[in-house]
């Protein structure tokens, strides 16, 4: 499947490319705009991350990945149409990233409802389009960063808790699933939650709701523990140039493995709440974004018996400006807290802070075609390895 | 200094209203020279184009339900010397420099295709509520006005002949052609296909009909002294 998928965006490429004397540069539209498909690949190299700060949920690096992506748009009426995106990372499995029905019950009117596997209502990051968007080839630490925590397996105790600072990458716990496994981002952007959502547009407001199966930090396709999210959030174009966003999601976080295992105390509001503002700026040749999502997780504690608060606050600031036509230099600087508690070691951040900073360029080979270069310099209060220095450099192209 | 005689030039201009055709207006129609042949004809443009759709908006938050409507955008006619560019009679008339604009309106750029002389200042007006940016990485002009909001707008002189792509960096589905030509023998086809080229030197050149990226239907034609009028009617398919 994997390889058919590849082999099929691989031909088309060359026979689109043989035809055109050149790449696609735009979305392929077939019956007259009724199906029209777009994708991207990219392709990053960069030396092996020992502290696995750029992994994500898929146990890939975000600097060390070739990406396809292929997605599409039917247009079933004016007032339906059916989207989806398939991925596959590294060449391995094909993944159904977004898969849903978009109505719009009034045509001429702003008002969408989407049900399916749908885009996120929280934040800003995750629904950039395509990589085009990101001036750099790193995440965001709120939407990419692994901490400890895990929805099928939870601490029994604090001190539990603070044995995994700074190993997101592969922790465990003693309730639930034992076995060692990522933990989860604060916001996931690499997978998307299964639901519905509505968007309403009015002038310079848009309105976000959605009701899913997964959390903010654990998007899934079905439902397992029988709690549903509830996301929301508002956009506001204050001027032009100028958006607005806040966010906010709570949903019950902890699976039906360990609540199970949990007992009694498996019964309570064990839920991920979060808050997020978004802030993006652009005029001339500048274009700023500024990020903060705080979220907070009710985690059981078998030890004490008691629901036991964990926070964590993400605050990001990336800029990008454009050089000379077809050449820009961006930075983004960010930090991820977390909130403390007491155990016998003292009372520590329940994960290990992180500060991040990229620095980086990109050059446009053509319209759709960027190369970017960036060094990503990771620091982190505790784990194994405190410090990482990360070249990378990644080819785009889109269409 | 030049940036701020060009911006005065065109501000003085646009306030007297001589900007250039637009997208749907007639082609220019040039001043028949009486010592020069006339060519005229229509171009066959069986070539229905398709604004470049938006790409899957999946990620967005909502989009577009309706299809673009397929339409038949015009062609642009010109002349090329058979002779070698430098023995050109077409280049011994100079060209004129003028001004024109392309429209930022309704995510689309208006016109679509324009086609000037060497030394032409565009104006790059945005009547959007939304940011746009003009950019085009063509070799023959490279350009990046970042981005502006509704009321601005920003000039661009094209200073040497070929075919530029102008797109905006914030709406992928944004593009249009400038043609760039140094000499003054060439014209915008109208709502029928219609052109007419005045003023054209005795000689022998190749007519083009361009559309859409690529040159699709070449001729040569051999004027007379004298002058008069020649018909030819060209095709795109």
């Amino acid at each position: 499947m994997t390889r058919a998928f590849v082999a099929a965006i691989v031909w088309w490429s060359i026979a689109a490319a043989a035809g055109a004397q050149t790449l696609p540069s735009e979305p392929i539209s077939i019956g007259n705009g009724r199906v029209v498909l777009g994708g991207d690949v990219s392709a990053a190299i960069a030396p092996v991350d020992p502290g696995f700060f750029s992994y994500g949920q898929y146990e890939h690096s975000t600097l060390r990945q070739f990406r396809i992506g292929l997605s599409a748009q039917v247009r079933a009426g004016r007032r339906l149409s059916l989207l989806a995106e398939v991925r596959s990372e590294n060449l391995e499995d094909v993944t159904p990233f977004a898969l849903y029905a978009r109505v719009r019950p009034f045509p001429n009117h702003r008002f969408d409802i989407q049900v399916g596997r749908i885009p996120p209502t929280f934040g800003r990051f995750a629904r950039l389009a395509y990589s085009k968007e990101n001036p750099l080839i790193g995440y965001p630490l709120a939407y990419q960063y692994l901490t400890s925590l895990r929805p099928d397996s939870v601490p029994a105790s604090n001190d539990e808790l603070l044995l995994m600072r700074g190993r997101g990458w592969r922790s465990n716990f003693s309730v639930g699933n034992l076995a060692p496994a990522p933990g989860v981002p604060l916001a996931s952007s690499l997978t998307w939650d299964t639901g519905v959502q509505v968007i309403a547009g009015l002038k310079a407001v848009t309105l976000v709701g959605s009701v899913t199966n997964g959390t903010l930090s654990n998007p899934r396709v079905g439902d397992d523990n029988g709690g549903k999210t509830v996301a929301a959030r508002m956009v506001v174009s204050a001027a032009p140039g100028l958006e607005i966003g806040s966010s906010f999601s709570r949903g019950s976080f902890v699976s039906r493995t360990a609540l199970d295992a949990l007992g009694p105390l498996g019964e309570r509001d064990i839920a991920q709440t979060a808050y997020g503002l978004d802030v993006e700026y652009s005029r001339g040749h500048w274009l700023t974004r500024m990020e903060a999502i705080t979220s907070g997780w009710r985690m059981p504690m078998l030890s004490t018996g008691l629901i036991q608060p964990l926070r964590s606050t993400a605050i990001s600031a990336e800029g990008r400006y454009a050089l000379l036509p077809g050449v820009y230099m961006a930075v983004r600087a960010e930090h991820l807290g977390f909130s403390h508690v007491q155990g016998r070691s003292g009372n520590l951040p329940w994960d290990a802070p992180v500060m991040r900073v990229e620095l980086g360029a990109g050059y446009y080979i053509q319209r759709n075609v960027i190369f970017k270069a960036s060094l990503q310099l990771n620091e982190r209060d505790g784990g194994r390895t405190t410090t990482v220095r990360l070249p990378a450099a990644q080819l785009l192209f889109w269409f | 200094m030049r940036l701020f005689a060009v911006v005065t030039a065109v501000t003085v201009l646009a306030v007297a209203g001589r900007w250039t055709a637009a997208a749907g207006d007639p082609p220019r129609e040039r001043q028949a020279s009486s010592a020069g042949a006339t060519l005229r004809g229509r171009v066959d443009i069986q070539r229905l184009a398709v604004a470049p759709e938006r790409r899957p908006g999946v990620v967005d938050l909502a989009t577009s339900t309706v299809p673009l409507e397929p339409e038949v955008r015009p062609a642009v006619v010109y002349l090329e010397s058979t002779a070698v560019p430098k023995n050109s009679t077409l280049r011994a008339v100079p060209p004129k420099p003028d001004l024109a604009r392309i429209d930022q309106r309704d995510e689309t750029f208006v016109p679509h295709v324009l086609a000037v002389s060497v030394g032409t200042a565009v104006a790059f007006p945005n009547n959007d509520i939304t940011f746009h940016n003009v950019f085009s990485l063509s070799k023959t002009k490279k350009f990046d006005l970042g981005r502006y909001g509704r009321g601005k707008s920003q000039t661009v002189v094209f200073d040497k002949p070929g075919v530029v792509r102008v797109f905006c960096d914030i709406h992928s589905h944004m593009s249009a052609f400038v043609l760039v030509f140094n000499h003054s023998f060439f014209t915008t086809t109208d709502a029928d296909g219609r052109y007419r080229i005045d003023g054209i030197p005795a000689g022998s050149y190749s007519v083009t009909a361009w559309h859409e990226g690529a040159a699709r239907d070449t001729h040569t034609v051999t004027f007379p002294p004298g002058g008069g009028a020649i018909d030819l009617d060209l095709s795109v398919r």
